[in-house]
């Protein structure tokens, strides 16, 4: 999904910081009209909705079947070392976002759980650095725009919606987020770099992330889909809704003492 | 990578009030508005353990919401401006179908008991005279998924009338997907009315 997303912009993308940026801002200039939670803005919903249902025809012919199967056949170990693997090679585009997000500190641990994961953990196979008490995090430049725009602007509020071809939900804020991730990843400019084979390298990361993605979304995906009367509604609503909240956290994060009292707390009921 | 619903994927050490919450567990006990999301969710948990998915289910899991929640505000806000289009035997008809269908949601939402337990944090007092109840669902596989209640007391005592998964409320979302499909269907009220009662009847 994401694949050929990315593909589709590699040239453009990656010469193209400076207009993602600049995206950002014409994003975050149409926020003075804001949608709020309650209804987001969707300017062009009909080429959304016809976006959406070629996603849905690709994902129930091919994508849902093989994660289904993956989900059912696969040891799930195997499924789990999977998972590592690829949040391990997301850790150092996490760790450049929370530099931009002004956290240097835990920035520098998820650069030691790259390390130590990708040395003592087999390449990622296995997290060796939550059992040393490395906890993992999870940040996007999506996040970190909406991090920094201004305090009138609400984290529902991430521009207009958009639903891409194969990549689904996002919005101006997260699209843009999602370029610069990828012009910003190591691992995507080393292969380029050096030339590695694209079959051999990129081409099972980008396999692998669809379906463990997927595989992570079909339980809530489903049950969306089976209980509202406008899916594409209730998707767009749901998915405004859950990225509010992941930023929203980010904007309330304040003290640190906080933080490691929430984590004490994390640890009782675990 | 696009972190796009990921509701098994929680964000627990960021997310502020659920964890600081859970050092508040015995002090919150006592509160009546954290008594009401222990008592549901032993509810439901009973009702996981005790029934497969099927009509017995279904039953029971109507029973809890309508003693629970406040289906009634809970189907008024889902309808919001579109609420006043209504008449009376519009709304009944309406709170009916959409009873069901919560009920049918929540009883084919958990398969088998799966050894979950629900732990609820803290209980904050907002000045609107509503409670927001931390909580979150434990699963013996894989990461705790966060849940936050919204308590009010609608004159009958208290009652639930949200419940944010993830930070998705359920409220709020079925509000969103209600209002298209009204704009999509000429906007009344009558064509979703009848969607749903189909889907009950199904």
């Amino acid at each position: 999904m994401i694949a050929s997303v990315s593909k589709w912009m590699a040239g453009g993308a990656r010469r193209s910081v400076a207009a993602a940026a600049l995206a950002a801002a014409l994003a975050g200039g149409c926020a003075s009209g804001d949608t709020g939670a309650a209804e987001v803005w969707d300017p062009i919903e009909t080429p959304n909705r016809f976006i959406f249902s070629f996603n849905r025809a690709i994902d129930v012919m091919a994508i849902r079947p093989i994660t289904v199967l993956y989900r059912d056949w696969v040891p799930e170990p195997a499924q789990k070392s999977v998972r590592n693997v690829l949040d391990n090679l997301g850790e150092p585009v996490t760790a450049i976002n929370e530099v931009f997000q002004g956290d240097p500190s835990r920035a520098a641990t998820t650069m030691a759980r790259f390390l130590v994961n990708s040395t003592i953990g087999v390449a990622g196979l296995f997290d060796v650095a939550t059992s040393l008490g490395l906890t993992r995090t999870k940040e996007d430049a999506g996040k970190t725009i909406g991090m920094w725009a201004g305090k009138g602007v609400e984290p529902e509020n991430g521009g207009f919606y958009l639903m891409l071809p194969l990549a689904g939900p996002s919005n101006a804020r997260d699209a843009t987020g999602l370029m610069i991730d990828y012009a910003i990843d190591p691992f995507q400019i080393l292969p380029i770099a050096f030339n590695w084979d694209w079959f051999y390298y990129s081409a099972p990361r980008y396999g692998l992330t669809v379906i463990d993605y997927r595989s992570r979304t079909m339980f809530a995906l489903d049950d969306l889909e089976k209980n509202s009367v406008d899916y594409y509604a209730a998707l767009r609503s749901a998915y405004t809704q859950n990225r509010a909240e992941l930023i929203r956290a980010k904007r309330e994060k304040t003290d640190t003492k906080g933080e490691l009292e929430r984590r004490d707390n994390l640890a009782l009921v675990k | 990578m696009v972190p796009l619903l990921a509701s098994r994927r929680v964000v627990l050490g960021l997310v502020g009030g659920g964890a600081a919450a859970l050092a508040a567990t015995s002090a919150a006990a006592a509160d009546p508005a954290a008594q009401l999301i222990e008592r549901t969710s032993a509810e439901v948990i009973q009702i996981i353990k005790g029934t497969t998915p099927g009509p017995a289910r279904q039953a029971a899991m109507q029973k809890v919401l309508q003693s629970n929640f406040d289906l009634a505000y809970m189907g008024q806000t889902a309808l919001g401006a579109n609420w006043n289009k209504a008449d009376q035997q519009q709304h009944a008809r309406f709170l009916k179908a959409v009873e069901s269908a919560e009920a049918r949601a929540y009883s084919e939402r958990f398969g088998q008991y799966g050894g979950q337990t629900v732990t609820v944090g803290k209980v904050t007092s907002r000045p609107n005279g509503v409670f927001i109840v931390d909580s979150r669902i434990n699963q013996s596989n894989g990461q705790p998924i966060k849940l936050e209640w919204e308590v009010r007391d609608v004159g009958r005592g208290l009652r639930i009338t949200d419940v944010k998964v993830e930070g998705v409320s359920m409220v709020m979302t079925r509000r969103s997907d209600f209002n298209s499909y009204i704009q999509n269907n000429g906007g009344t009220v009558e064509p979703l009315i009848k969607e749903l009662e189909s889907r009950a009847g199904r």
